[in-house]
């Protein structure tokens, strides 16, 4: 019929006819023309739709998704835990048509982790059941291919960790359900699941750069020191915020197993610790503050263990003279801190204490917090100990908060996870005076400088800190082989802007730490190195011109070979 | 066996059967054995236009499955969820109401097909002038009339109608010149249109004053006279803008966005996100967002699980439908049958033109089906019924042509 049509010699049949003549013939072209016209420019549009499809469908994500949950962000707009559309493989066994032998071995082929077998059993079970609970869009696409339609691809909404374990214990985990379960996860889940609020990410008070940073020198020392636990945190000393939050052996939220849920404990927040000599700066400060210590060259009587209630005071370098109190916290003198803590009193000692909050938990947002160990029975030799930190355990945290307030002018601020945005930092209250403050900020920086800190001292980072190696507790009295040793820190000392505080819990002494397993030798190093990789992350610049001035106390400190 | 046949289809296709035996000795002499009405029918009828039309049904089946658990999803409600492919299925139902109904206008000849279509425009028309009275409101617009499973869009159906009689009113010009057809046309035409703006239901005024245009076009109006009625029609077009609310709104929101542009946008992000060969069928994500997914947004569906490419195909498919037409209407002496031909495939160009042009954002009206392939009972059955007709005036008998043609080959 069409080659009949196409026959030429048709053209006269237009003058043959006598209605119908040349002028039909050309309109009747225009109109195909017309049409052809159109259809090129319909088609021309799709081309270039097709063109330009690529940036264009990534904008569209990006404004209409809203998650079911809430990301959570840290201070600077990194996702730290953030929802995706994932896929699930449903099976509906009354649909499926094909082969279910066959069918379980197309699958095993596509997830080669999981036998055919396992597969068979679920098809044949009889009961709609999950065949994966997740699966990657290749592989759904793999299986979509089988052409099975009894199996299914809901997309279900998972919670997605992008870095893994590195900040595991701030931000914590949900469970299946999708419901927190721990960490910011937990505190923020009505937040996080608001309609009105879950488009808008949760930013922390972390810093993924620093807390890397942290993360990466804490887990270096405990390889190192072969210790068996690490924890360290970074706090703005001036806000409260929590720049870096680490705690290791650590965990994957993205996949809980077995170990996982033992690495939960949060060595920061929860473990509590006798943190040892770390606390002889407090029982200073808070002499200093209350008047029981009026001149710093002023000496204690050093030469001899203190005995006590039937219990022997002893130093771990027996000076073996009378010191002044810048040698007594530079040289770490339990002797001459008792001294010290008994002159203050236990009611003042104590009222101190609680006055930084060393009786309660932290002041956190997160659920997983620690109760202190408080002393049950406080006489005299417990204000003693308590001066050099023993007998009374808390968590690091309550130390870093302890020390923010002890360098940033006397004020305590409760720490927080939550970013802060500028000027609205809490107001605070006043635990130190402003001078004592500032008195201390010297003192901490002459441990490091000239005392058992000095491991600790980055050139330009104006670090001051405080060592404390303390034995763990175990069963019938203080393990001597067990020690938890802490460095407690801040920097710049002529403006301290951060606290870092890090422990090891049970390092071993190598060869890298010259067998020495004491915090002078194992923790302080940590800060050496930790803060010129976080300093200029954080707007603190190595300057080797500036510094606390400690030119006035300096002479304080006797010298072999020193007139003094 | 003829018989029956014969009972099947009444006295009207006993002329064919008389005929097709008339023929009886050239068409043995092809190896032409059958000569049954329907083998009859079957020989005449441009099968190439036929096949076209079945691949734009399959097209539309595959579509509308596609498209039917994004709407299903969305018309789901808490107390009553809808199959996922509900959709497909009632579309699987009315192509199985559509495809006979097609056929068997085919099957008229030509002047029953006439009387056939003169008489329903007619009565759908009475419908259209009924509906501002009797009419239903959906989505703000009165267009539909009706009881409930009876309830029509008189407007569609009146389409392939009122080409089919406009062709047959300017067809009157070549044996009587005294009366003036073309101001009576553009009386019936204006008269339609103003039914129909005050549904209103700008998409279906602008088919129907296209296929009259079109009908001007190739009746032979002269070139100055259509360059003033296309003036005209931007003049109309400008003073719709200036004092039709209803085209305001439209024009408003193609050209500064809001919530028609809304949508417009959604189409794209559907369209645009498959690529040029889709994410494969069952995978779309963006149609979900989509409304109206499985009839006025149903070609961004195809572009986004099946890709551009097809949507390239689809656009060529109509066209080549078109074309097809058009090019076997050259050689075509009956004017009536040249410009009802020309009327049919204007309206079934035109509304597949504009709905893509719409789902590309190259027009700015909305409520427009893809003829055969976005999903509903009442588009398909008017659809099929005006390619019924186009395919009962573009019946010929092959041999008759090729023997004058042969004779006129030999005398010139």
């Amino acid at each position: 019929m069409n080659t009949i049509a196409a026959m030429p010699g048709r053209r006269p049949i237009t003058a043959y006819s006598g209605s119908v003549g040349t002028a039909t013939y050309q309109r009747l072209m225009i109109l195909a023309l017309i049409f052809v016209a159109a259809v090129l420019l319909i088609i021309l549009r799709l081309t270039s739709f097709a063109l330009f499809e690529e940036q264009k469908s990534f904008r569209s994500l990006s404004t209409t998704y809203v998650p079911e949950r809430g990301d959570i962000v840290d201070r600077r707009g990194v996702p730290l835990a953030r929802t995706i559309a994932a896929y699930a493989i449903w099976m509906k066994p009354d649909d499926i048509r094909g082969d279910r032998k066959q069918l379980a071995a197309d699958l095993e082929r596509i997830f080669p982790d999981e036998p055919a077998g396992v597969f068979y059993a679920k098809l044949t079970a009889g009961k709609p059941t999950y065949l994966r609970r997740r699966a990657l869009p290749r592989e759904v696409s793999e299986v979509h291919a089988l052409g099975e339609i009894g199996i299914e691809f809901p997309r279900e909404p998972e919670r997605l960790y992008p870095e893994y374990d590195l900040a595991a214990h701030v931000i914590g985990f949900t469970d299946m359900g999708g419901t927190g379960r721990m960490g910011m996860e937990r505190v923020l889940e009505s937040r996080l699941t608001d309609p009105a609020k879950r488009a808008q990410p949760v930013a922390l008070s972390i810093d993924s750069r620093v807390q890397g940073a942290l993360r990466n020198e804490l887990s270096k020392a405990m390889a190192s020191t072969h210790a068996i636990g690490a924890a360290g945190v970074v706090l703005d000393a001036n806000t409260g915020e929590i720049v870096a939050l680490s705690s290791l052996p650590s965990f994957n939220p993205n996949k809980l197993d077995a170990e996982g849920v033992r690495n939960q404990a949060n060595g920061v927040t929860q473990s509590v610790y006798e943190l040892g000599s770390t606390f002889k700066p407090i029982t200073v400060a808070a002499a200093l503050d209350a008047g029981t210590v009026r001149d710093l060259s002023r000496r204690y009587d050093a030469t001899a263990p203190l005995k006590i209630a039937g219990f022997r005071i002893h130093d771990d370098h027996p000076m073996g003279r009378w010191i002044n109190v810048p040698e007594a916290l530079v040289n770490s003198s339990n002797i001459v801190t008792a001294r010290i803590a008994d002159d203050l009193g236990q009611e003042r000692m104590e009222k101190m204490l609680r006055t930084l909050r060393f009786d309660q938990r932290p002041e956190i947002e997160i659920a997983e917090k620690g109760l202190p160990i408080w002393p049950r029975d406080w006489g005299r030799l417990t204000t003693m100990t308590v001066g050099y930190g023993h007998g009374i355990a808390v968590t690091p945290l309550h130390l870093a908060t302890a020390y923010a307030a002890l360098v940033n002018g006397g004020i305590y601020r409760p720490s927080t996870l939550l970013k802060v945005q500028p000027d609205q930092a809490p107001a605070g209250r006043r635990v130190f005076s402003a001078a004592t403050s500032a008195r201390m900020r010297q003192l901490l920086r002459m441990i490091v400088l000239d005392g058992t800190g000095r491991n600790a001292d980055a050139e330009g980072y104006r670090i001051g800190g405080k060592t404390g190696s303390a034995e763990k507790p175990s069963a019938g009295g203080y393990s001597k082989s067990s020690l938890v040793s802490t460095f407690a820190a801040a920097f710049p000392m002529d403006n301290p802007k951060y606290v870092v505080v890090v422990t090891l819990d049970e390092p071993q002494g190598t060869a890298a730490t010259s067998f020495q397993r004491t915090a002078g030798w194992v923790a302080a190093p940590i800060v050496k190195r930790l803060v010129p990789r976080i300093g200029p992350m954080l707007g603190v610049l190595p300057d080797t011109r500036r510094d606390v001035d400690v030119s006035e106390l300096m002479p304080l400190l006797w010298r072999s070979g020193g007139g003094h | 066996m003829r018989g029956a046949i014969m009972a099947e289809h009444g006295p009207k296709q006993l002329a064919g059967v008389i005929a097709a035996r008339g023929r009886a000795t050239m068409e043995s002499r092809l190896g032409r054995a059958d000569r049954s009405p329907i083998g009859v029918w079957f020989w005449e009828l441009d099968r190439v236009l036929l096949g076209l039309i079945v691949a734009l049904i399959a097209i539309g089946l595959l579509a509308v499955a596609a498209a039917s658990p994004a709407t299903a999803q969305r018309l789901s409600t808490s107390s009553q969820t809808l199959d996922p492919l509900y959709f497909f299925y009632r579309q699987l139902m009315w192509v199985a109401v559509s495809v006979p109904c097609m056929l068997l206008v085919s099957m008229l000849p030509k002047d029953e097909a006439r009387r056939f279509a003169i008489l329903a425009f007619g009565l759908f028309l009475a419908l259209l002038i009924l509906v501002p009275v009797f009419g239903s409101e959906v989505n703000g617009a009165r267009r539909w009339i009706g009881p409930g499973f009876a309830n029509v869009q008189p407007s569609e159906f009146l389409k392939p109608f009122f080409a089919v009689t406009m062709a047959w009113i300017l067809s009157w010009k070549s044996r009587e010149h005294s009366i003036p057809v073309i101001p009576l046309t553009l009386g019936i035409t204006g008269f339609i249109a103003l039914l129909l703006m005050n549904q209103p239901d700008l998409g279906q005024t602008i088919i129907f004053c296209g296929i009259w245009f079109t009908l001007m076009l190739v009746g032979g109006m002269s070139v100055r006279l259509l360059a003033a009625l296309v003036i005209g029609g931007i003049v109309l077009l400008v003073a719709a803008y200036a004092f039709y609310p209803v085209a305001t709104q439209r024009i408003d929101t193609w050209l500064f966005g809001g919530e028609t542009n809304d949508q417009i946008m959604l189409a794209y992000r559907t369209i645009t996100s498959g690529g040029l060969v889709g994410v494969g069928p069952g995978l779309g994500t963006e149609k979900f967002h989509l409304p109206e997914a499985h009839t006025d947004y149903i070609f961004s569906v195809i572009g986004e699980e099946f890709g551009i490419l097809p949507c390239i195909v689809i656009a060529l498919t109509f066209l080549a439908v078109i074309i097809r037409v058009l090019v076997r209407l050259l050689d075509e002496e009956d004017r009536f049958v040249i410009l009802a031909a020309t009327g049919l495939v204007a309206q079934f160009g035109g509304q597949a033109l504009v709905n893509m042009a719409v789902n590309l954002q190259l027009f700015p009206s909305k409520g427009m089906t893809l003829p055969f392939i976005s999903y509903g009972g009442s588009s398909l059955i008017a659809i099929g019924v005006g390619m019924g007709l186009l395919l009962a005036f573009t019946k010929r008998n092959p041999y008759l042509d090729r023997s004058r043609y042969m004779m006129k080959g030999a005398s010139g």
